[in-house]
C-alpha cells in the first residue's frame, strides 16, 4: 500500500509497535439524506491491539463510525486512513487496496439478519474467504476450524431462518473471523442476545483481544466494559465525541453519563471491577 | 450522590404521570361469559395464515430433505437431470396405462425416501383438479371435441350434447401427465435441500449470479413473510371483535405493504454493505462439491430402463 499524508504513515514503514494506530479518522462528517446528521466533526485513533469501546445513547453516531471505519460509507468531510492508506470511495475502488483492506478488518453487524444471507451456514462462513480469492479446500478447512471454535459445527448444514438470535449471532462471528482479520469491529454486539451467549460473547470479544487483535465495538451497556474494553470513546446526543478514557475513568464521571444519556439520574453504575457486571455474569451462568 | 428525600422527590417528579382513563378498570368481557356472534375469518386472516403455514411446511420440507431415505442420497444433479427425461417421457406418453405406472412408480419412490405417501398424494391431488380439471372441463363437452356422447346434458337443433367419450380420455389424459410431472417435481424438491438444489442448477450451466439472488430471494422471502405476520397479529391483537372489511382495512393492508418495502429497502441496503465488508465484488464465488458415487450411477440406469420401457410400452399399446 501507497504511504501519504496521514501523519502517522510514514512509521508504517517500520516494524510494527504495539500501540502504532492502525485506524485513523480526523474531522469526520456524515449525514443522512444530506438532513439527518450523524457524525458532527467526530476524530478517533485506534491503536493496534486496542480494545475501544464506542459509548452512547441510540441515534448517536456509533454505527455510522464503525460504517466508515469499515469503509461501508464515505464522509462527507474529514479523513480516515487505515494502514496508513487513505480510505475513500475512490481508493476502494482497487482491488488490491479493496481485498488487503477487507481481509484485515472485519465487521459484526447489529442485525445478524443482514449479515446472514446466503442459504446454508456453510455457504455463509465460506463466503468471505472465497471472495477473498482463497481455494476452496483452504476455506472448507478455515469454516470447519471457526465452527469447531465457536461450537456450531452441528449448524452448518441449518438454513438460517431455522437459527436461534443467539445462534445467528455466532454464525454471524465466524463468518467474520473465518477471514482471520486484524481489526475486528462490533455494532452492538450484545443487544438483544439472552444472558448466556451475551457472556459467551465477552469471553469471546477478550479471548481475542489478549490474542493481539484490534477490537472497537459500539455500545451501551457499561455493565462489562472493563472486561471488554481498554479505552471509551463517548459520544453526545450531538453526533460529536465528548470525552475519551479508561472505563474506570469513564464509570466514574457520573455526570459524563448522564448528560450524554448513558444512564438515568436513578440508575446504578457497576463497579469497575466487579459490582453489577458480576452479578449479572453469575446470573447468567 | 444525592440524599434519599431528595431522590424520592426526583423520582417521583419524573414518574410519567398516567392519564385517569387509562387507570380504570372496565370490565371488557361480558362477566356472564356468554359467547357472541361468530364471523369466519376474511381473505387477508386466511391470506397471512396461509404464509404462516408456508413457513412450516418449508421446515417440514428442510427435515424431510435431510432424512435417509432412496432419493435423499442420490446427488441432486442427477436427480434433476433424471427429472428433464422422465418430465419428456411423460409429456410424450399417450396411455392412460403407461402414465398411470409413472404416477404409481412416483408414489413408490416417494415412500422409499421416506416421504408421509398421505401427504405426497394430497400435496399433489389437491393442485391438480383446481388448476387443471378446471381448464380441461370444456374440452370434454361434445361442443368442442365431438364424439360418442356417454353423457347427455341438452340437446342442440334436436341433437344431443354432452360429455364425449373422446373428450373424457383426451382430458383424463391431461389430468394424468400434470399429475405425474407435478408428482415428479414434488418428488425433487421434497427431498433436495434448496442449496443442493440451487447447486445443481449451478453446475448444469445457470449463471452463478442468478442463482445467488435466487438463494438471497428465498432466504428472505421468510424473513418479510414473519414481519408481515407479525405485523397482522400486532394489529389482531389491537382489534377487539371482529375486524371489519371497511376502508381502515384497506388503509392498513397498504401501509403494511409501505411499511414492508421500507423494511425491505433497509435490508437490501444493509444485505449488500454485509457482502461488500466480505470482499463481494460484483462476482459472488461459492462452494460447490461434486461427488459422483456408485448409487448416483444405478439411478441412471433405473431411470433410463425405466423411461425406455414406458415408451416403448405406451408405443405398442397405442392410443
Amino acid at each position: 500500500m501507497a504511504v501519504d499524508g496521514n501523519p502517522d504513515a510514514s512509521e508504517s514503514c517500520r516494524a510494527p509497535k504495539p500501540a502504532e494506530p492502525i485506524l485513523v479518522a480526523t474531522g469526520l462528517h456524515y449525514s443522512y439524506l444530506d438532513r439527518y446528521p450523524a457524525l458532527n466533526d467526530v476524530s478517533v485513533e485506534i491503536r493496534r491491539g486496542e480494545r475501544v469501546a464506542l459509548l452512547g445513547a441510540n441515534g448517536c453516531g456509533k454505527s455510522t463510525l464503525l460504517k466508515v471505519l469499515d469503509g461501508l460509507i464515505f464522509p462527507t468531510k474529514g479523513f480516515y486512513y487505515a494502514f496508513g492508506q487513505e480510505v475513500t470511495e475512490d481508493t476502494m475502488e482497487d482491488v488490491q487496496m479493496s481485498e488487503g483492506f477487507r481481509s484485515r478488518v472485519g465487521f459484526v453487524f447489529q442485525n445478524s439478519d443482514a449479515q446472514v444471507f446466503s442459504p446454508t451456514v456453510r455457504e455463509e462462513i465460506a463466503f468471505g474467504p472465497l471472495q477473498l480469492g482463497l481455494s476452496r479446500e483452504d476455506t472448507t478447512g478455515r469454516v470447519e476450524d471457526v465452527t469447531a471454535m465457536l461450537g456450531i459445527t452441528d449448524l452448518l448444514d441449518r438454513a438460517p431462518y431455522q437459527l436461534s438470535g443467539g445462534q445467528k449471532k455466532k454464525v454471524a462471528i465466524a463468518t467474520v473471523l473465518v477471514m482471520g482479520p486484524e481489526v475486528l469491529l462490533f455494532d452492538e454486539p450484545t443487544a438483544a442476545l439472552d444472558p448466556r451467549t451475551q457472556y459467551w460473547l465477552m469471553d469471546l470479544i477478550e479471548q481475542l483481544g489478549e490474542s493481539g487483535k484490534t477490537i472497537v465495538h459500539a455500545t451501551h451497556d457499561l455493565n462489562a466494559l472493563h472486561r471488554i474494553a481498554d479505552r471509551c470513546v463517548v459520544f453526545s446526543e450531538d453526533h460529536t465525541i465528548v470525552t475519551e478514557g479508561t472505563p474506570e475513568q469513564t464509570l466514574a464521571d457520573r455526570d459524563l453519563l448522564l448528560g450524554v444519556n448513558l444512564i438515568h439520574q436513578h440508575s446504578t453504575l457497576p463497579s469497575p471491577r466487579s459490582g453489577a457486571a458480576g452479578a449479572i455474569r453469575d446470573a447468567g451462568r | 450522590m444525592t440524599d434519599a428525600p431528595a431522590s424520592a422527590a426526583s423520582r417521583e417528579r419524573d414518574r410519567p404521570v398516567v392519564p385517569q382513563w387509562l387507570l380504570q378498570q372496565d370490565m371488557a368481557m361480558c362477566p356472564c361469559g356468554c359467547i357472541g356472534k361468530r364471523k369466519k375469518g376474511s381473505y387477508l386472516t386466511k391470506t397471512i395464515q396461509g404464509g404462516s403455514k408456508l413457513l412450516q411446511q418449508v421446515m417440514f420440507g428442510e427435515d424431510v430433505a435431510t432424512a435417509r431415505g432412496l432419493l435423499q442420497r442420490i446427488d441432486p444433479r442427477v436427480k434433476l437431470l433424471s427429472l428433464i427425461g422422465l418430465l419428456i417421457v411423460a409429456g410424450l406418453s399417450h396411455s392412460m396405462i403407461a402414465l398411470g405406472v409413472m404416477y404409481v412408480a412416483t408414489v413408490v419412490l416417494a415412500s422409499a425416501s421416506a416421504l408421509p405417501v398421505g401427504f405426497f398424494i394430497k400435496r399433489v391431488w389437491l393442485f391438480v383438479p383446481i388448476f387443471t380439471g378446471i381448464v380441461v372441463l370444456p374440452a370434454t363437452l361434445s361442443v368442442v371435441t365431438p364424439g360418442d356422447i356417454v353423457l347427455t346434458l341438452w340437446h342442440w337443433n334436436g341433437d344431443p350434447q354432452g360429455f364425449t367419450q373422446q373428450g373424457l380420455v383426451a382430458a383424463g389424459r391431461v389430468v394424468a401427465r400434470v399429475a405425474v410431472s407435478i408428482s415428479l417435481v414434488a418428488l425433487l424438491t421434497l427431498t433436495t435441500s434448496w442449496i443442493r438444489l440451487l447447486a445443481a442448477l449451478r453446475s448444469l450451466g445457470v449463471p452463478r449470479i442468478f442463482i445467488l439472488i435466487i438463494g438471497m430471494a428465498y432466504r428472505y422471502i421468510f424473513l418479510l413473510l414473519t414481519s408481515v405476520t407479525d405485523m397482522y397479529q400486532a394489529r389482531q391483537a389491537r382489534t377487539p371483535g371482529t375486524p371489519k372489511h371497511d376502508r381502515s382495512a384497506r388503509a392498513f393492508l397498504g401501509a403494511s405493504v409501505g411499511a414492508l418495502l421500507g423494511k425491505a429497502s433497509q435490508l437490501s441496503e444493509e444485505v449488500h454493505q454485509a457482502m461488500t465488508a466480505r470482499g463481494f465484488r460484483g462476482d459472488a464465488k461459492t462452494l460447490e462439491i461434486h461427488r459422483p458415487r456408485a448409487i448416483d450411477a444405478y439411478y441412471v440406469v433405473a431411470v433410463v430402463i425405466f423411461g425406455a420401457a414406458i415408451l416403448i410400452g405406451d408405443h405398442l399399446l397405442g392410443r
